[in-house]
């Protein structure tokens, strides 16, 4: 969804096209979060009438899917992957072990015992 | 010994008023618990680093103390690019009239 990309490119990392989607998500959830958050605060609350709550429902279901949370999927800020990501460093397993044996991970060592 | 509920109920108000919880008493749902998460946006928007600058504006920057910086990737794309035109191989030049449109049949 070209209309939630960043118009001028502002990553600083490994770029393919997933990654630009993955952070176009991320900044379109920013965007509408306290909007998200309202919504879900009117259908939770018990006390409001039926119909204000079903339209809170409705509204909440019909926003756009790059503002939403479950959208979003930690990547490999080096390679991109999706899979096999660690949250700690942000990278993938493999570029993960490669920059820990480079000693590029301050604290990070090879276990041995 | 047994405190009247009446009593229980007004200590639980004083105690919500003290330390600024919500006074519910019959556990109604009342959405409140959405109100107090924290927005989680502007974290999730920080996970893929920023670009900083970009290699002209470096260049930029040093361009009043007369100071030049070599962009070593575009360098290294300029001899490319002239080694591809030294063996013919280059971009073909840009036509002066706008190609004309097939027609379709």
């Amino acid at each position: 969804m070209s209309m939630f990309r960043a118009k001028k490119f502002d990553l600083g990392c490994f770029t393919n096209i997933k990654i630009i989607r993955d952070h176009s998500k991320r900044k379109a959830f920013e965007a509408a979060e306290p909007e998200r958050q309202a919504l879900r605060y009117i259908i939770r609350n018990t006390t409001l009438p039926m119909r204000t709550r079903a339209m809170a429902q409705l509204q909440l279901t019909q926003m756009h899917c790059y503002t939403r949370p479950t959208q979003i999927r930690n990547r490999c800020v080096l390679g991109g992957k999706g899979r096999g990501v660690l949250r700690a460093f942000k990278m993938s397993r493999y570029n993960f072990r490669m920059e820990a044996l480079a000693g590029n991970l301050p604290g990070v060592k090879k276990a041995s015992w | 010994m047994s405190v009247p509920r009446a009593r229980l109920l007004q200590l639980m108000e004083a105690r919500c008023k003290l330390f600024e919880t919500t006074f519910n008493p019959d556990g109604i749902r009342a959405g409140n618990k959405i109100l107090r998460q924290r927005l989680k946006g502007p974290a999730l928007a920080g996970y893929y680093p920023r670009r900083i600058w970009t290699m002209q504006e470096f260049q930029a920057e040093f361009r009043d103390l007369h100071l030049l910086v070599d962009d070593e990737k575009e360098l290294d794309r300029f001899e490319h690019v002239s080694l591809l035109k030294a063996r013919g191989k280059g971009a073909p030049k840009k036509k002066n009239s706008a190609p004309d449109h097939k027609k379709k049949k």
